[in-house]
């Protein structure tokens, strides 16, 4: 007796996953949205957003004309600078800067040559626009480099020291390594970034949306005279959603993200959908609560995009806590996407295992059951 | 055109959305949700960067270099490991970002005039911010290079120290920032986010606006009536551009008073094309309108449509100058370029009509093409 009511709780379940999947079917400008999201966007992610230098327009103003000046200005190059000619005087440059055409003006003062010579320090000014600061900070940062190095070529030059005798100096040779993505490729970063936010997107605002359009249409009522829970009646959505999240997380991983961007998988594939799975359980809770708050799916969205913001905000995407002020860094432990944004990179960069995992994912199972109880208690206490 | 069927058909619209509390207060509240979030959200200071040490050599000079990272405001000293193995579990559960290894005998070698080599590694998983970690790394290390290397030439040359100091580092870089002098990532984010914010909501209401009464199948009551097309549309358009012009001055002061950023152009000449713009969006808006049937599609078209130009291609994170060609040929396209050029010439630059003339006339011509296809493609009569 009892099990086959189990089969036929179950029985109810599954018909209702499959009459949610056929609607999600029968619209297709929807369908090509969420195609559109895990390819498209998750693409021009990876492929727009480049955040180094890369052939930045230099002018210089050249006081000295000497060999010297012109051996330090031949040392803005490709790939971080694009030299694009000398100019003659402050205003032109300040011009050129309002206008944006140039994002760096180079001022060799005059007896650049002869101060070198005599052993005096000279100063070179450089002119930043940094109304894109991070422009503005990789820019100075390489200039100072290469001033740097020329500077020392220079003095090794003058205290007739060729390179090889740099051993024989009191110096610090800096060598650093950068891990799990040592060419500091922007597009794995991107990509994955972004594909983590299109599943949160989708996770609140898909179930959500399959919920208020019952109510909107009237077909909640229906439902509410049927045999069904209120479970019965939520679960359904939540799962048909679930599978066309994952299978949209399958082809963007498969199609875009390794194949296009060649993101080394470093981890277990298996278990970063096992995490995913559970990201989408616990994010769809709250996109239940929404459905029940809203009367029409205008409202659902706004609120699907109103509770997303502090979400992204508070998940380390962008800023990671450690440069958030502290009190934020508390609020990130409500988060879900603070832990699936961490065990995302863990498992796809790091290459991490569960052991190093634990926190995180104790963290989101709890964060998912108080979401999704929360969800199911409201909707119960609407149409119980 | 009739006035006073136009009045009627914003009054109604007005009314709507007056009795609507939930959209109303959206309507006002999710942009400035937007804006804050993003706002504070996005920060490209890199600041605080975790960090734990190594140190093989325990002596008073490994313990002076290791004090320049310590009392760095760049990096947040965590204490220090036993051996290199530590440092994986550490990176990898992202406790620290950056760890730094010093050989044993580093005091040893420096003293006898020998150079020596300090190992860092530093986590790569967001590139932009491992570039400007190992920026500071080099840096330092740079300074007690020059430092240790003037210390050994003044006692085997017997020349002064800042004589040998000079000799060492005989160029310096003085960068001078210009339009952000603190060099401050949240004064050309708020200001840059304007874009944003105004590229997403106008374009929401306005489409939400149409699509509701098309999904409700209140749109026949307008098919049927006497009204024409352009009435209908913009009797439709005029609540949400009031709200859209409220926006504008809210988000104004937020970005003055919350963000602190100057604004040092023409307020008239700015607010004038802010208006544009935000009618040039709206109009977006109405063509999503017209290519989809439900409130959801309508949502998720306009955040795929407005979010991405917005991101990507305005300038806002990726200068368009570090563009590939086609990219950038692209970026053209989008209206947004040409306001975050307005946005930041008249915060940060203090440029008016002279100087941005050029983007307030494209931003017209773009109102203008997108208001007239959008009229010409709403139809009273529905193909079936």
């Amino acid at each position: 007796m009892n099990s086959s009511r189990f089969l036929l709780w179950w029985d109810r379940v599954i018909a209702m996953t499959v009459k949610e999947l056929k609607q999600l079917f029968r619209d297709p400008v929807l369908l090509a949205i969420i195609v559109y999201f895990f390819t498209a966007d998750v693409y021009m992610a990876g492929n727009g957003i480049k955040l180094n230098l890369h052939s930045a327009s230099v002018m210089v103003i050249d006081h000295d004309h000497s060999a010297a000046s012109r051996e330090l200005i031949y040392r803005f190059r490709p790939p971080y600078f694009d030299l694009k000619g000398e100019i003659s005087g402050k205003k032109e440059a300040e011009n050129l800067l309002n206008k944006g055409q140039i994002l760096a003006v180079l001022d060799i003062p005059e007896h650049f040559q002869r101060d070198l010579l005599r052993g005096k320090q000279v100063a070179v000014q450089l002119q930043v626009d940094t109304s894109n600061t991070v422009l503005g900070t990789l820019a100075t940062s390489y200039a100072t480099e290469i001033t740097a190095g020329f500077g020392q070529d220079l003095a090794m030059q003058q205290l007739g020291l060729s390179a090889g005798q740099v051993d024989s100096l009191p110096v610090i040779e800096d060598r650093h390594r950068v891990l799990y993505n040592p060419n500091q490729i922007d597009s794995w970063f991107m990509s994955i970034s972004e594909l983590l936010t299109v599943i949160t997107i989708l996770s609140m605002m898909l179930p959500a949306a399959a919920a208020v359009r019952e109510k909107e249409r009237g077909t909640i009522e229906q439902l509410a005279v049927s045999p069904l829970t209120p479970l019965q009646i939520l679960l359904p959505k939540v799962i048909a959603m679930s599978l066309v999240i994952l299978l949209g997380t399958a082809v963007c991983l498969f199609l875009i993200i390794i194949p296009v961007f060649h993101l080394p998988v470093k981890g277990s594939i298996g278990l970063f959908f096992a995490v995913t799975a559970l990201y989408v359980f616990a994010t769809s809770g709250i996109g239940l609560f929404i459905a029940t708050v809203s009367r029409s799916l205008g409202q659902v969205s706004m609120l699907v995009i109103l509770l997303l913001m502090p979400i992204l905000l508070l998940s380390g995407a962008w800023t990671p806590p450690e440069a958030m002020p502290q009190g934020l860094r508390w609020a990130m432990a409500i988060s879900p996407l603070y832990y699936f944004i961490e065990m995302g990179y863990d498992i796809l960069l790091k290459g991490a295992g569960i052991a190093v995992l634990k926190d995180s994912l104790l963290g989101l199972t709890l964060l998912g059951l108080v979401f999704f109880s929360f969800g199911v208690w409201r909707f119960r206490r609407q149409f119980g | 055109m009739n006035l006073i069927r136009v009045w009627a058909v914003t009054y109604k619209e007005w009314r709507e959305i007056l009795r609507d509390r939930l959209f109303f207060a959206m309507a006002f509240v999710l942009p400035l949700v937007i804006f804050l979030v993003l706002g504070w959200g996005i920060s490209f200071d890199v600041e605080n960067i975790p960090f734990a040490v190594l140190d093989q050599d325990k002596t008073a000079m490994s313990r002076d270099f290791l004090h320049r990272f310590i009392d760095s405001r760049y990096f947040d000293y965590k204490g220090d490991v036993r051996s290199e193995r530590e440092f994986d579990a550490l990176l990898a559960h992202s406790d620290i970002r950056f760890a730094i290894i010093i050989p044993p005998r580093f005091q040893e070698h420096l003293l006898a005039g020998q150079s020596t080599s300090v190992q860092s590694l530093i986590d790569g998983v967001f590139p932009y911010r491992a570039q400007v970690a190992k920026g500071y790394v080099s840096a330092i290390i740079a300074n007690f290079n020059s430092y240790s290397l003037a210390d050994y030439l003044a006692g085997t040359r017997g020349i002064s120290r800042e004589q040998a100091l000079a000799q060492v580092a005989p160029v310096l870089i003085d960068p001078r920032y210009l339009y952000n002098q603190a060099l401050r990532s949240q004064w050309s984010m708020a200001s840059g986010l304007l874009m944003l914010v105004l590229m997403v909501t106008p374009p929401f209401l306005t489409a939400l606006g149409v699509v509701r009464e098309k999904e409700n199948g209140s749109i026949y009551n307008i098919y049927a009536s006497t009204i024409s097309r352009s009435e209908f549309i913009l009797g439709k358009f005029l609540p949400y551009l009031l709200i859209s012009c409220l926006n504008i001055l809210i988000l104004w002061w937020v970005v003055m008073n919350v963000f602190g950023t100057p604004f040092k152009g023409d307020p008239l000449f700015y607010y004038a094309a802010s208006v544009i713009y935000v009618i040039c969006t709206a109009g977006a808006g109405l063509l999503i309108s017209l290519l989809v049937q439900t409130q959801v599609a309508a949502i998720m078209l306009t955040m795929v449509i407005s979010f991405v130009p917005a991101m990507l291609y305005s300038g806002l994170l990726v200068p368009i100058e570090s563009m590939e060609a086609g990219t950038q040929f692209e970026a053209h396209l989008f209206p947004t370029l040409y306001y975050l050029r307005i946005s930041w010439g008249s915060f940060l630059k203090g440029l008016g009509w002279a100087e941005l003339w050029f983007d307030v006339v494209a931003l017209m011509l773009y109102a203008i093409i997108l208001w007239v296809v959008g009229y010409l493609n709403f139809h009273k009569r529905p193909k079936q």
